[in-house]
């Protein structure tokens, strides 16, 4: 029997091999430092269970990914979500790409896989978890030992997977700013902390300084200890002080080795994954921009391919909700735009006579913008003008790339990119240029105006507009959007990236429920507002922050979890949920802190009938869990003090809404 | 272990724990299910985790929208298990069911023994297609007649306007001339258009001879045309529509209609609006899954009834006072369309046992003797309590006592909305049958 599906795999690796080498060059070419990559041709079905092992193929049992699967097998028969890729962080890292796929989307996937390597090569929270690791190894060695508890007669199936299930509710309950330390048993461990503060090379405004990193944690690092306290690190503390609870004898009792094992392994990857959902904005956005360029620019794709493309990436990014690639991509072309403004204004303002008050009077935009676009050999390669390369500058052109070339070695036609270097590919595709940014100079404000002016170091360095012009360094925006890659997350990139400009371009706005109206509505279309509500979303995974507060609660050893408020109120319900998977964790009673908002019904009536929106009133509440029961007690504003809401509040509500 | 056994696990779990009926008609949310498709949540999901509430979160969206705008909030997709974009979360995953199932289930659940009664001779639909009459449903239309006349009678009246015109440019031929030759020609235009285009025709003396014109233009044939043009040009007429019928057989169907009548009054807030519905959904759904055929009839009322749709029925609320009659009196009415003899009726009534004084007694009572049906039934939301003024329910108990077509049930909370629905649909069952 002929295995045909292998045939087609071979024949398919065979036909991509070359594309991705060229991808790989053409990434380089850019400036970007890809980790290596092995690629994979898999089935459809392959691909669905990649997606729902999370890119691997060896994961601990559990209904979970057969939830993930379910979901994912009937998207795709739909024609929803297909899936292009999967790429894990792991060195080399693994790419899969699917056997169906037309060659244009192949090529598509490989140049944003390319892409991805580089993210996953250089951004920083990356870097805390992936010293000396194999991922897929450890993995793999995880679903091991998690399968022998299974088949060991003395624990068996049932109880293991209970105890997972507990665990995983608790699962993005880490402290995902530092790097993964094991947790050692209960006695007191010095391990070396992260070496770099994350808080330092970050532009942060102080909110979101403050959101990340509390006061205790920040002094604790500038002492340079570790973390011995309850916080964060939820997980770790059960780990550290949690018990099991035994139903047999009705109370709690040492966690088994066994548990023990399961907890430390499911903390360690949620570890490993945390750098991939803190980054996801940053991330995706990097790789569908990048994959932007090599596709659509340099024409990756041949002139047919090319209509098959735009279909793929309207898919993509055309989905509905809250899109994490177009919001990437949008933000890294903002940062693009953003740097290279600055930098032409720079060298504009550096010409003699020039003021920021008569800047917008004196520079023609559209002269200028003529003048940035690519020096004419640079923009349209073809086998005529090719000896014309000859005559640019040496820095932006690969003299010996561009000898073979016109030997005919290389196809310069077909592979412009081949024969410039990573200067004269920023020149060919400076943002500014391109007519769709037309005009984005001319909106540059007075205020920026004025700040660049007032750190400039000649004002007269030149005599006329040329000359600045001349001198303008096309590679700002690439490289700035490099430096960005490395140290930024989600939250460090929308705070400081998500400009009134921004919002305001993009129509972003912010909505809420309305009690009066029972419906959501639009309430804000100020930045702040608008950024406040993305970050949100963003800040600790998009979920509310809730730190294990006390391991003697009341003198009672009960566990005393406390949800820092922020202004939003949390799922109670849920929340109940994962009180009861705490509880087997903890082996005794365990109270959740919070705050929620009570709406009393004939208020609303009330606020309905005068046309406003009813005011809920802040209420602090306990509720516990004993095993049995749930008990909720009200709780005097002095006792929640300590976790209501300060500076950061997300609530974007406005006065008159009706 | 590997996939297909995590699969399998994953179908198991969403089984055992697709949410229990009873718990899911007192707490589960109905909104994603609609009135011929049940859908139960599958109770754990997905794992739960500390989460912001949904609705006091808020979230980001784009577009030209102004503050107060109302706007279709979807799930946000910034968590980050899946690398998809547009993953809305949503599509929670569902047991779903339709009425038929539903039906099976409650009956087990509460014990039940309905059996549906034949009622109305209805026409049914089984042989053959073979009868043509000139109305139908769009599926029985023959299309190929359809289409043949269309067809017919573009050949028969198209012709090639700009040839006609040519001839026209012919040197010396005038429209009579030109009409003849079209004649000869078989070309079916008439003098009138003829002469028409024949008005301020440009450069008349284009051909010196009608042999020339025929040498040097092309004439477009019909068929040519239709090709060319494409179908939707073809002149479809309405007389030409024939359906096809098919041979009718005569068979007893099972017939429902279901009346609900709710009290939309001031007094009836969210939380007695959430019980009715609670209560009347599974209702619906129970009869519907019970019946071949089931027809609704929503009636609101506060003073006065007046009747709505599904979707305003739950909905709507009035500020005005309570006259429970009224709906009885509309009900009646919109009744005559459903004769007892050929339709099982059901008249479920709900409010929160307000009514106006004597109401009750002297014309609510009475319209309900009046009205035969398989079962009347009041259901009394009253979260508070018994009131001073909100007697129905008490009277009609007091009233109608243990008859077999008349249920009285009451409803303080959530928790009691099972309940109410096991006495009503057990009343009807035999004498003895007592509330589960």
């Amino acid at each position: 029997m002929i295995d045909t599906t292998r045939h087609e795999r071979k024949r398919i690796a065979d036909e991509l091999r070359e594309p991705a080498e060229n991808a790989r060059a053409l990434a380089r070419t850019l400036g970007l430092d890809p980790v290596d990559v092995t690629y994979w041709i898999v089935t459809h079905e392959e691909m669905n269970e990649l997606i729902a092992y999370d890119g691997f193929q060896d994961r601990y049992p559990h209904w979970r990914w057969g939830m993930k699967y379910d979901r994912q097998e009937k998207k795709s028969r739909h024609g929803l979500g297909k899936a292009f890729e999967i790429v894990i962080n792991d060195a080399p890292a693994h790419a899969y790409l699917q056997e169906s796929n037309s060659t244009a989307d192949q090529k598509a996937v490989i140049t944003h896989v390319e892409a991805h390597a580089d993210f996953f090569a250089n951004n920083r929270w990356y870097a805390l978890f992936r010293e000396d690791v194999d991922a897929a190894a450890t993995l793999a060695n995880h679903a091991r030992r998690i399968e022998s508890y299974m088949s060991d007669p003395e624990i068996g199936r049932e109880a293991v997977e209970e105890w997972i299930d507990h665990v995983l509710a608790i699962e993005d309950t880490i402290d995902q700013h530092s790097a993964f330390e094991a947790v050692a048993g209960r006695e007191d461990d010095a391990d070396d902390a992260a070496e770099e503060s994350p808080v330092e090379n970050l532009d942060l405004t102080p909110e979101v300084e403050g959101e990340l990193f509390d006061e205790a944690w920040l002094e604790r690092y500038r002492e340079g200890e570790d973390d011995p306290e309850p916080g964060t690190d939820v997980l770790a503390f059960l780990r550290r002080h949690g018990m099991a609870y035994d139903e047999a004898e009705g109370r709690a009792v040492e966690m088994d080795a066994w548990q023990r094992d399961v907890l430390d392994m499911l903390r360690a990857e949620a570890y490993y994954f945390a750098p991939q959902k803190m980054t996801k904005v940053l991330n995706e956005g990097w790789a569908s921009y990048w994959e932007s360029v090599m596709m659509g620019e340099e024409a990756f794709a041949g002139a047919d391919e090319f209509v098959e493309y735009a279909d793929h990436q309207a898919k993509v990014l055309g989905s509905g909700g809250l899109n994490p690639y177009k919001l990437g991509k949008e933000l890294w072309e903002h940062v693009e735009n953003r740097t290279n403004r600055r930098e032409v204004a720079e060298k504009l303002l550096a010409v003699e006579g020039m003021a920021p008050a008569t800047f917008h009077d004196r520079v023609d935009f559209d002269a200028v913008e003529e003048r940035l676009a690519p020096t004419p050999p640079l923009g349209a390669i073809t086998g005529g003008t090719l000896p014309d390369l000859r005559d640019l500058p040496p820095a932006k052109v690969d003299g010996e790339a561009l000898q073979a070339a016109l030997e005919g070695e290389i196809d310069a036609e077909r592979y412009p990119w081949k024969v410039l270097t990573y200067e004269g590919m920023a020149e060919r595709h400076f943002s500014l240029a391109k007519r769709r940014n037309q005009g984005y100079l001319a909106r540059i404000g007075t205020d920026e105006l004025g700040e660049i002016d007032r750190y400039l170091f000649d004002g007269a360095k030149y005599g006329t507009v040329e000359a600045a012009l001349a001198d303008v360094e096309y590679t700002a925006g690439w490289d700035r959007m490099r430096e960005v890659r490395e140290s930024h997350n989600d939250v460090t990139f929308i705070d400081q990236f998500l400009t009134a400009e921004f919002v305001r371009e993009r129509e972003y706005f912010t909505y809420e429920y309305s009690h009066a109206g029972e419906e959501f509505r639009v309430a804000s279309t100020d930045p702040d507002d608008v950024k406040r509500k993305l970050l949100l979303q963003f800040t600790n995974f998009g979920k509310p922050t809730v730190v294990a507060a006390d391991a003697n609660y009341r003198n009672r050893n009960e566990l005393l979890l406390a949800h820092q408020y922020n202004g939003i109120a949390l799922d109670l319900p849920q929340a109940r949920q994962v009180l009861e998977r705490a509880f087997e964790l903890w082996g005794r009673p365990v109270n959740l802190k919070t705050i929620v908002k009570e709406l009393d019904e004939r208020e609303r009536e009330v606020a309905r009938r005068r046309g406003e929106e009813p005011e809920p009133e802040e209420q602090g509440l306990l509720v516990r869990y004993d095993g049995e029961a749930f008990e909720t007690e009200e709780l005097d504003w002095e006792e929640v003090e300590d976790i209501a809401a300060t500076d950061v509040d997300y609530r974007t509500r406005p006065e008159d809404w009706l | 272990m590997g996939l297909k056994d995590d699969l399998e696990r994953f179908r198991e779990v969403g089984e055992e724990r697709r949410q229990d009926l009873a718990e899911f008609i007192s707490h589960g949310d109905l909104a994603p299910s609609g009135q011929d498709r049940v859908r139960v949540p599958i109770k754990i999901v997905d794992l739960p985790a500390f989460e912001y509430d949904r609705l006091d979160r808020g979230g980001v969206g784009q577009g030209d929208a102004d503050v107060g705008d109302p706007v279709d909030a979807r799930p946000q997709s910034g968590d980050g298990e899946d690398g998809d974009p547009g993953e809305e979360g949503g599509d929670h995953g569902y047991y779903e069911m339709d009425p038929e199932e539903f039906a099976r289930e409650l009956d087990e659940r509460l014990g039940l023994d309905l059996e549906p009664k034949g009622k109305r001779v209805i026409e049914e639909v089984e042989g053959e297609f073979t009868e043509m009459a000139r109305a139908g449903p769009r599926s029985a239309l023959d299309v190929e007649h359809f289409f043949r006349e269309g067809l017919k009678r573009k050949l028969a009246t198209d012709f090639d306007e700009e040839y006609v015109r040519e001839a026209l440019r012919v040197a010396g031929w005038g429209p009579d001339r030109v009409f003849e030759w079209a004649r000869g020609e078989a070309i079916p235009v008439s003098k009138g258009w003829i002469e028409d285009a024949a008005e301020g025709i440009d450069d008349p003396d284009r051909w010196a001879t009608i042999e020339e014109m025929e040498a040097g233009v092309d004439h477009e044939p019909t068929a040519r045309r239709v090709r060319r043009e494409g179908l939707r040009r073809l002149p479809f007429r309405r007389e030409d529509e024939r359906y096809r019928h098919p041979e009718v057989i005569e068979r007893e169907e099972k017939n429902v209609v279901v009346v609900n009548i709710r009290d939309v009054s001031g007094s009836m807030r969210e939380r007695k609006r959430e019980l009715v519905e609670r209560t009347f959904t599974p209702l619906d759904w129970y009869l519907q899954g019970k019946y071949d055929n089931a027809a609704f009839v929503y009636i609101a009322h506060d003073a006065e009834a007046w009747e709505v749709d599904r979707t305003e029925f739950f909905g709507i609320r009035s500020g005005g006072g309570t006259k429970i009659s009224s709906a009885y009196e509309l009900a009646a009415e919109l009744l005559e369309e459903y004769p007892y003899s050929e339709w099982n009726r059901y008249v479920f009534a709900a409010g929160d046992s307000e009514n106006s004084t004597n109401d009750t007694a002297e014309r609510v009572i009475p319209l309900m003797e009046e009205i035969p049906a398989n079962l009347h039934a009041y259901i009394e939301t009253r979260p508070e309590g018994s009131g001073v003024n909100a007697t129905h329910a008490e009277e009609l108990e007091a009233h109608f006592g243990d008859a077999d077509d008349v249920a009285v049930a009451r409803v303080a909370g959530a928790n009691d909305v099972i309940d109410a629905i096991s006495t009503v649909l057990h009343t009807e069952e035999t004498e003895e049958a007592t509330p589960a």
